[in-house]
Parts: C-alpha cells; sequence; structure tokens
C-alpha cells in the first residue's frame, strides 16, 4: 500500500500523443493484485466509450462516456435497465445485476491511452477491489475486481478516476443485488413488488463535456468547482419532453400491483423527488433495510444516496410524479422532473420539464 | 503559516485538565461536573492552497502571533463549568457563539472578553462568529465543541450506539473572492462560488503531490481527520459544516449508523453509505462501526478506504486538481 508506486504522478511518461498528460493517477502495481477466485458465480466485462452523445430534446449533441459491455456488441442493450443506445454506448451504462452472496468478478478493459475504474458504489470490497485509484490503482489494460455482496438492494457504478468529472460524463449504471428468493423482493425477507423501474436522476452541465478524461488534473482551472447544469435527465432519458413517453422512465401498471422505485440521487446536487399525491413506502435506503419503513410523499435526497420506494396506487389514474433539482448552495430549484403516472390505465410516462433559474423554458 | 505549527504551540494555550495527555479529544468521563478554561486568540493570516494561491484567513487561534483554522476543537462534558477568554488581535469586531447556548457579543477590535456557560445537552455544537454573519465564519472562524453525556465516555447521548473513539470533521468552503472582500471589509456582492474546500482545515494532497503524508497539509494524513482503527475500534465522527454548501458525506469500507441530525436524535438508527451534511451550520453525527467490509471476497479486516464527499465538486481545488479538496482516508490495522 506505500510502495513506490506512489511515488509520483503519472507525469507525462505512458507518452502517446493522444493527451497522457495526466497526474495523480496511479498505474496497477502486477506485484500487488491479488489472486482472484477461481470459480467466481458471476462475470461481467466492462469496455469504455468515450464518443458517446445524447442527443437531447432541444436538438443538441452531448458528449457521453461510460462503459460498454463487451458481449453485447458495443454495449447496447440492457435489457430495459440501461439506457438509450446512443452512438458509442448505452447510457446509462449496463446494469449489473447479481443475486446476494454470489462471488462475482468485473474485469474492466481500458484499451485507449487514458485510466478509468469502476466503483461498485455501496458494496465494500477488499480495497484492491474498490475502484479508488489513490488507495489501489487506476486502470490501463485489464483489471478484474472481486466482489461478494453481502446485502440485497440498489446499487450503482461509476468511475472513481478523476472522478469529478467522469461520473458527471455519464460513468455510470445500476447495480441490483437481488436476495436469495430472486427478483420480486427488496431484500431478503422483505417487501414483495411485482415490477420495478430505476430513477436514475441526474443533471448534466453541457459546459463540462468538452474536457478530456484528464482534464484539471495537473492542475489549471477547468472549472469543475462550479456545476450549472442545463439538462436534467432521468436514467438517461432527458426529460424536457422525451421523457412523456419513454418507456424506460415511463411505468405502466396495474391496480393492486406494487410497483418498486428505485430511485438513485445520480447527480451531484441535492434533489427532492415527490409521488404525486401517491404515498410510498420506504423500506430501504443505500441498500440496507430501514428498521421500520416510513409512509411519505416525498423524499429529500442528496449525492448518491439511494432509496427503494414501494407503491401500490388504490385509484386509477394519473398520477405527476415531481423531481426538483436544487443548487447546492443556495437551496434554488434549477429544473424539476415531471412525471405523469397512470395507474390501471395502460401507461405510466415521464415529463421531464425543465426549468433554469426559475423561469420556465 | 501552516497548521501545525500552531498545535505546536497551543497546549500553553489550553491549560486545563480535560485536555492533559495530549489529544483534545482524550477523554475520561466523570461523575460529576468540573471547571474548563479555554483560550482563543482571533488572529489572521494567509494559507497557501493546494493550486499556489494564497488566501487571506481568520482563525480562532492558540496564541496570538499564529493563525489556527479551524480553531481547535475540544470535549466537555454535560453541566460543566465552561469559560472560554477570547482575545481578538484584530481591528475588525468579532464574537464567539455557539447557537442556543451562547453568546459573547460583539468584541471589538483590540479586546478581550470572557464567556461563562454550561452546556445542558449532549450533541455537537459549532462555534463561530457570530458577529455579521455569515461572513466570520466563512473565513474560518469557527471550530467545534462536543458535549457528553454526563457520566458517560463511549456514547453520543444517552441510549446511543456506543463508540470507542471519537473524532471531529469539520467541513468548509473557501471563496477567494468572499475572503479578499471581508479582508477589506466590504460585503461580497458575487454569488458565493467557492474554489477550495476543506475539511478540519485542510485538503487532500493524493500520493506524488507536493505535501503528500505531511500531516499540516495532507487531510489524508492529518491525525486529527484519517481515521485508524482496527476492526471493532467503532468512531463517533462529528460532522459539522460551517460553509455553505449542502454536503454528501461518503464512506467506503462500511457504512454509517446516523445518530443525529442538526441536534435531533434521529428516531431509528439507519445504515448509511452517504449522510446528508447541510449547509450553514449543518451538524450530523455518525458511528463508523469498523466491521471487516461486508462484501470483501475472501474475507479481510484491514485495507485503507477513502472518505470523500459525494458533492464532486468539493473534490477539486482551483476548478481541478481532482483529490486536492475535501477528501480524507480510512485505515482498518
Ligand atoms: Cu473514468
Ligand atoms: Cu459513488
Amino acid at each position: 500500500m506505500n510502495s513506490s508506486k506512489h511515488g509520483g504522478g503519472m507525469g507525462g511518461g505512458m507518452g502517446g500523443g493522444g493527451g497522457m498528460n495526466a497526474c495523480y493517477v496511479y498505474p496497477i502495481d502486477p506485484a500487488q493484485v491479488p489472486a482472484l477466485d477461481p470459480n467466481p458465480d458471476m462475470i461481467f466485462e466492462r469496455g469504455i466509450y468515450m464518443n458517446g452523445s445524447m442527443t437531447m430534446d432541444d436538438g443538441r449533441n452531448v458528449t457521453i462516456w461510460g462503459f460498454t459491455d463487451p458481449a453485447e456488441g458495443g454495449g447496447m442493450g440492457g435489457g430495459g435497465m440501461g439506457g438509450g443506445g446512443g452512438m458509442g454506448g448505452a447510457f446509462p451504462s449496463p446494469p449489473m445485476r447479481v443475486r446476494q452472496g454470489q462471488v462475482v468478478q468485473t474485469r474492466l478493459t481500458v484499451d485507449m491511452m487514458m485510466y478509468h475504474t469502476i466503483h461498485h458504489h455501496g458494496i465494500e470490497p477488499e480495497f484492491r477491489s474498490d475502484g479508488v485509484g489513490h488507495i489501489s490503482w487506476d486502470v490501463n489494460g485489464t483489471y478484474t475486481y472481486q466482489w461478494r455482496p453481502a446485502h440485497a438492494g440498489t446499487y450503482f457504478y461509476h468511475c472513481h478516476t478523476n472522478t469529478v468529472l467522469h461520473a458527471e460524463m455519464g460513468m455510470y449504471g445500476a447495480l441490483i443485488v437481488d436476495p436469495p428468493e430472486g427478483p420480486g423482493r427488496a431484500f431478503e425477507n422483505g417487501p414483495s413488488y411485482d415490477l420495478e423501474v430505476i430513477w436514475a436522476v441526474d443533471e448534466i452541465d453541457s459546459s463540462w463535456h468538452t474536457l478530456s478524461w484528464d482534464a484539471g488534473t495537473c492542475g489549471g482551472d477547468v472549472g469543475l468547482n462550479i456545476l450549472n447544469p442545463d439538462y436534467f435527465i432521468i436514467s438517461g432519458v432527458d426529460g424536457n419532453q422525451s421523457a412523456l413517453t419513454d418507456p424506460r422512465v415511463a411505468v405502466t401498471m396495474n391496480m393492486g400491483q406494487r410497483l418498486l422505485i428505485r430511485y438513485i440521487c445520480a447527480g451531484y446536487l441535492p434533489q427532492q423527488i415527490r409521488f404525486g399525491g401517491l404515498t410510498a413506502e420506504v423500506v430501504a435506503s443505500d441498500e440496507r433495510p430501514l428498521p421500520q419503513s416510513f409512509l411519505t410523499t416525498q423524499i429529500n435526497a442528496v449525492s448518491a444516496e439511494r432509496y427503494d420506494c414501494i407503491i401500490q396506487p388504490t385509484q386509477a389514474g394519473i398520477y405527476t410524479v415531481e423531481i426538483d433539482i436544487r443548487h447546492w448552495i443556495t437551496g434554488q430549484v434549477l429544473g424539476t422532473c415531471t412525471y405523469a403516472h397512470y395507474s390501471h390505465v395502460k401507461r405510466l410516462s415521464c415529463n421531464l420539464k425543465r426549468t433554469i433559474n426559475g423561469q420556465s423554458e | 503559516m501552516k497548521r501545525r505549527d500552531f498545535l505546536k504551540a497551543s497546549s500553553a494555550g489550553f491549560a486545563s485538565t480535560l485536555l492533559a495527555g495530549g489529544g483534545f479529544l482524550s477523554w475520561k468521563s466523570r461523575a460529576y461536573a468540573t471547571n474548563v478554561a479555554l483560550t482563543y486568540y482571533i488572529t489572521h493570516g494567509w494559507i497557501t492552497q493546494p493550486d499556489g494561491v494564497s488566501v487571506y484567513f481568520r482563525g480562532y487561534s492558540s496564541s496570538s502571533n499564529s493563525l489556527q483554522v479551524p480553531g481547535n476543537s475540544f470535549v466537555v462534558q454535560q453541566g460543566d463549568t465552561v469559560t472560554v477568554t477570547i482575545h481578538n488581535r484584530l481591528t475588525t469586531t468579532h464574537s464567539f457563539k455557539i447557537d442556543e447556548i451562547v453568546d459573547s457579543g460583539p468584541i471589538a477590535g483590540g479586546s478581550s472578553t470572557t464567556v461563562q456557560f454550561q452546556p445542558s445537552t449532549a450533541g455537537s455544537y459549532l462555534f463561530y462568529d457570530g458577529h455579521n454573519e455569515p461572513y466570520g465564519r466563512l473565513v474560518d472562524l469557527h471550530g467545534a465543541m462536543a458535549v457528553m453525556p454526563l457520566g458517560l465516555d463511549n456514547r453520543v447521548y444517552v441510549g446511543s450506539p456506543t463508540f470507542v473513539q471519537q473524532k471531529f470533521w469539520v467541513f468548509n468552503q473557501i471563496d477567494p473572492v468572499w475572503h479578499s472582500n471581508i479582508r477589506n471589509r466590504a460585503i461580497p456582492s458575487t454569488p458565493f462560488t467557492p474554489r477550495y474546500f476543506t475539511i478540519n482545515g485542510l485538503s487532500g494532497r493524493p500520493p506524488g503531490a507536493p505535501g503528500h503524508v505531511d500531516p499540516a497539509i495532507d487531510a489524508m494524513h492529518d491525525h486529527e481527520t484519517a481515521v485508524h482503527g482496527h476492526v471493532g475500534d467503532r468512531t463517533l465522527l462529528r460532522m459539522l459544516n460551517a460553509g455553505l454548501a449542502t454536503h454528501a458525506v461518503h464512506t467506503h469500507g462500511n457504512h454509517m449508523e446516523w445518530l443525529t441530525s442538526n441536534g435531533q436524535i434521529r428516531p431509528v438508527v439507519w445504515l448509511k453509505d452517504i449522510v446528508p451534511l447541510d449547509g450553514n451550520k449543518g451538524v450530523a453525527d455518525v458511528i463508523f462501526p469498523f466491521e471487516a467490509p461486508p462484501d470483501a471476497w475472501p474475507p479481510t479486516s484491514t485495507g485503507i478506504y477513502a472518505m470523500h464527499l459525494h458533492d464532486e465538486m468539493t473534490q477539486t481545488a482551483g476548478g481541478g486538481l481532482y483529490m486536492f479538496g475535501a477528501l480524507t482516508d480510512i485505515y482498518f490495522e
């Protein structure tokens, strides 16, 4: 842990013209790499894309970075839990789904002249599988993280290299751990659900999206202390118009069904989610069951908090779920996501209405 | 000026039974209340930030010829009589305030004041310059006080889960334009735009950086900030936010037991890997349980894990320099 690999930042040692002028990234120390279990229950392969793009409702293309699943051919897909298939790869990145107690390996390959990691947020593994560069290393080449989840729940995974930039650029995906009973229960001996949705609510400051992967690492003011979002998205869908109808966010449910909302505050700014008058039973947060679940019509969350909420409408109708994204200093509402939530009726859609500085667009 | 220079000089200014034995957090419970005397000197100076920029600060320092930010935190017990003497060595007016406990009122430049109070409720408190709020507090006239329950050395409040060691994590955000305005006795007129982010007055210096491992400037290696323990060394973290930004405190390695929020005991203890810390004097008490990392395969009980704020803008300095912000490390030894 205190070996000479910590003797310096990368400097320009890797050369390569393509922007390897990074500082304070740490190459893998082969002597410190732990042995892997030869019989894992699950292996996830992940690559990197840096050329993704998301077409916003106003017609602009915003560059997105993320993880690919090479087995899915360029990282498309995601079984309904992934995001859209922009050029380059899915956004959000392809989900991971495992069972509590499984031995899992995540094999990350970074074959470009750059560094990334995977931190499985909420998973608390051996430190060399935690994906934190300054403590173990950043990955250029291939590295395999190993972990065995002890708790079911809603996690997410994200890059932890130059995190402030890489996670904002979109380098995250859902990570679901099912209890021993399998999907359909929120956690072991926990409440049941009939259908589920992941709402990973995030903000984008498009002015950050022209930066290079190592922006700011050697110093210089690249503006990473100021996040002024101009887009507000839910699970990779622009809420301005698209989310009105996008099935990745919208939920269709029948009366009597129980919906598990896996809500992830995926941005950096505080949020408030309101369930449109519906009462949600909050059963877990940060993938730990609450000692006492509670009923509420709204939740305040800060960056990276997760809340598992069960909704079981008792009246058919359209419910408007809203999420405010607030300024982290002034508390001013910067944007509001609005979902129209149809129960019994055949669909539930999402309408993310964007306001900037209090002005409706 | 280096923070630790002042800590070395500080013990004389803190002649008091509770501080005997070195660390300001060494603590022995008593079945009785006692008298505690503290002295602070309001001073100012310049502190070099990770990008080399010097920024003006004021602090509750341990001696009149030093600058210390934040002021030394301290631990007392319910019912103690706490006497704090403040010598204002500046020419500007300041105060010493703990919400709902004590307020010195204005302390004019060049003058001294003594306040006395008996804290009655166990918990974590911010002391700060309540004059001309929030500017004195933001330029680092603040520190933390812990009030232990009477006769208990291992609980946050009567009936709370127990701990074996405790630390203060005092966070702040620094907008150098505001600091400059305040130095020039001007009211800041620009939106608060922090460029530096601190924990206990320090910021990170990752491996390879100048100052890495130097406890005087590296928040990952400052002994009051970095957390060291073995499995079972349950650690109380008293988290206080002197600044204006809402934080999301994130520990790797273990979830935290979230005990209090803004002075309120939470009705049930949640296990969280993210705990919100409000801006403007937000407080949260958590216990980091130091359990073997639950998802390690094969199982392990040692390793180094990060603590950082997940509002990741706070991990930067001067608009870049990731890892030179408000973060530290947790050592499973
Ligand atoms: Cu990355
Ligand atoms: Cu995270």
